[in-house]
């Protein structure tokens, strides 16, 4: 057999069904905590064909993990961590981990709002994905207008988003709407390496390939009025949606630190079930090390995100010959869905720091939330939930249960559901572009094979997702946006 | 027999690499990889690059060995087109690298690898004495 991957167990995980959005797998053998799956009967019949169940048995073996190791309806087949994967740790006995990231450090999503109605523009429609594709670089190794010295690099790990704006990259309001404020603390340039350094140099301000994209949408549906009045939602507006993460800069930082974590035993007698889980106790130089590097990355995605968003504006309005009040583009909300973050949690009645690692999963604080701006903190925090480009993306709003059952987290997309090469083989002799075009998307993309990897039957079915976290109370559905122009890596 | 095949993998994707020598496969594993990321038409290579990689055992010299050589990639920009291992132990590798510049005009990018794996990884020797290796990229 030449065709499988050795070393995969498909049996042996137990899975009891606690309610219609909840899921458990009992501890047994070395977990230390029993897993919790947030999914419903049609999702988790795609998640037993997989690893993703193993994966979370493996998550609840580490060191110090406190509650559940969780995962979000979107979850499926990473390495090491799921994708769609939430743990947290306790700061005395408790772990940090890089493979509980992943390589794409602050991948996330930035979602912005217009005065436009997009039935005005919709003769303008292909002009303006073939102005975004031609302005905003994207696609394998893009390489951006941008290339940063090692003194502003150090800057942009520093500051992130703030760093963007004081150049001249979108306003101040921006950081308000973004999370952390777009400059994650800790940061320390002189632990990143060069080789970060080389690779981050020059992909500032580029989008990147495979799922990452810029989507153009319209406003289809409004789940709660008043929460969406609130968020400057209305029926039939345009939005812009913009998936992108820290390019080389955040997986060579990953990369690093996991071979430093992997090469000697950090964590005394316990034993990596897989060794992209690769560890170090909280307290230890690596772990110290990794979060000041990671902070870096998380930085430089934020100010990615922030100068996207710029040249975005830029080519939106010389486009259609706009003066920038008439588009009144404004950032609704950033946020980041792979990321380990000291926060302030209540465990077991007493108020504490723990270690949260959220691979694939958003951060959704509910409203009242000391660490909300003010503009939301009625509101809960915007939660932004793309699906593929052939449907909708969601936008929620993070809810009280969130803080009760996963740590303040909830799930970040749709989830793949056939890998990519399965993709390119179901979409052989059909054209992804006509059926996007018969559908009212005009899709642009720079990769050959980008569009049939990313079809929509590559995904799991967004709306199904967003309904077992709304179900839950994890995060509240707001609205619903449909996508009319898709921007490609 | 091809001395590779691409195996399933929801998110990433999988590689599965034969030699008749530990040597053999590394050579092996390194030119799947680049037949992976970028086409390269014929070319003379313009450089040779000698290189060292350290590991704990064959697993992990196959992921640093692999990274390596993605990083010339993706970091100086320059395409291993071959490669020779001119020795190798458990632990250690020395290897001739001819490199070619990439060139966006000549080279077509075929995939954006972020990083090789330890995910599933996988390093040993037949019962028919070939070797064979399991590595899980992230694309």
């Amino acid at each position: 057999m030449h065709n499988e991957l050795k070393g995969v167990h498909f049996m042996d995980i137990q899975l009891k069904k606690e309610d219609s959005s909840r899921w458990i797998i009992p501890k047994t053998g070395a977990m230390r905590v029993p897993g919790l799956i947030f999914s419903n009967e049609r999702l988790i019949k795609d998640i037993r064909n997989d690893q993703s169940l193993v994966q979370v048995a493996n998550v609840a073996t580490l060191p110090g993990i406190v509650g559940h190791s969780l995962a979000m309806p979107d979850m499926h087949w990473g390495y090491g961590f799921p994708i769609g994967g939430v743990a947290a740790f306790h700061p005395e006995d408790g772990i940090v981990s890089p493979g509980g990231v992943g390589y794409d450090i602050n991948c996330g999503c930035r979602l912005m709002t217009t005065m436009i109605r997009a039935d005005e523009i919709a003769e303008d429609m292909d002009l303006l994905v073939s102005a975004l594709f031609r302005d905003i670089p994207s696609g394998i190794g893009s390489r951006g207008a941008i290339r940063l010295s090692n003194k502003a690099q150090d800057k942009v790990a520093c500051m992130g988003a703030a760093w963007a704006v004081q150049e001249g990259y979108g306003e101040r309001d921006d950081l308000e709407r973004t999370e952390d404020r777009g400059t994650m603390e800790g940061a320390d340039p002189t632990v990143v390496s060069e080789r970060a350094r080389r690779r981050g140099s020059d992909q500032l301000g580029t989008l990147g390939s495979g799922n990452h994209f810029i989507e153009i949408q319209v406003v289809d549906k409004i789940h709660d009025s008043k929460k969406a009045a609130a968020f400057g939602l209305s029926k039939g507006q345009l939005t812009i949606l913009v998936h992108s993460g820290s390019r080389g800069f955040g997986h060579q930082i990953c990369d690093d630190f996991l071979k430093k974590m992997g090469s000697k035993n950090l964590c005394g007698s316990y034993r990596l079930p897989d060794r992209q889980l690769a560890c170090a106790p909280i307290s230890s130089d690596p772990a110290r090390q990794y979060m000041a590097a990671m902070a870096c990355a998380a930085n430089y995605a934020w100010a990615n995100r922030q100068v996207l968003m710029h040249w975005i504006r830029k080519t939106i309005l010389a486009t259609l010959a706009i003066a920038p009040r008439e588009l009144g583009m404004k950032l609704l909300y950033d946020v980041c869905h792979n990321i380990a973050k000291r926060e302030q949690h209540t465990w077991e009645g007493e108020l504490m720091t723990l270690y949260v690692h959220r691979k694939g999963a958003t951060r959704a604080l509910p409203p009242h939330h000391p660490l909300l701006p003010e503009v939301f903190r009625d509101t809960g925090q915007p939660v932004l939930i793309p699906g593929d480009m052939g449907t909708f993306s969601y936008i929620l709003a993070g809810a009280k249960g969130s803080m009760e059952q996963s740590f303040g987290s909830t799930c970040h997309g749709a989830g793949r559901v056939l890998s990519r090469s399965k993709a390119v083989k179901m979409a052989k002799n059909r054209s992804i572009f006509s059926e996007l075009k018969n559908r009212g998307i005009i899709v642009q993309s720079r990769g050959k094979k980008t569009l049939k990897e990313e079809m929509p039957d590559a995904y799991k079915d967004v709306s199904q997702v967003v309904e077992v976290v709304h179900q839950a109370g994890l995060a509240t559905k707001v609205a619903r946006l449909r996508p009319i122009g898709v921007i490609k890596g | 027999m091809p001395n590779f095949s691409i195996i399933d993998h929801t998110a990433d994707l999988g590689l599965k690499v034969w030699g008749e020598t530990l040597e053999k496969l590394f050579e092996n594993a390194a030119a799947s990889m680049i037949q992976l990321v970028v086409k390269v038409s014929a070319a003379l290579p313009s450089e040779t690059v000698e290189v060292k990689v350290f590991g704990n055992d064959p697993e992990d010299l196959l992921v640093r060995w692999l990274g390596e050589i993605l990083y010339l990639f993706e970091g100086e920009k320059k395409i291993a087109v071959n490669s020779r291992v001119t020795s190798i132990s458990r632990q250690h590798l020395d290897a001739t690298l001819q490199m070619i510049p990439y060139d966006p005009d000549l080279h077509e990018l075929l995939s954006e690898i972020k990083a090789v794996t330890y995910h599933l990884i996988r390093v040993s020797q037949k019962e028919d004495r070939l070797w064979e290796a399991q590595v899980i990229l992230d694309l």
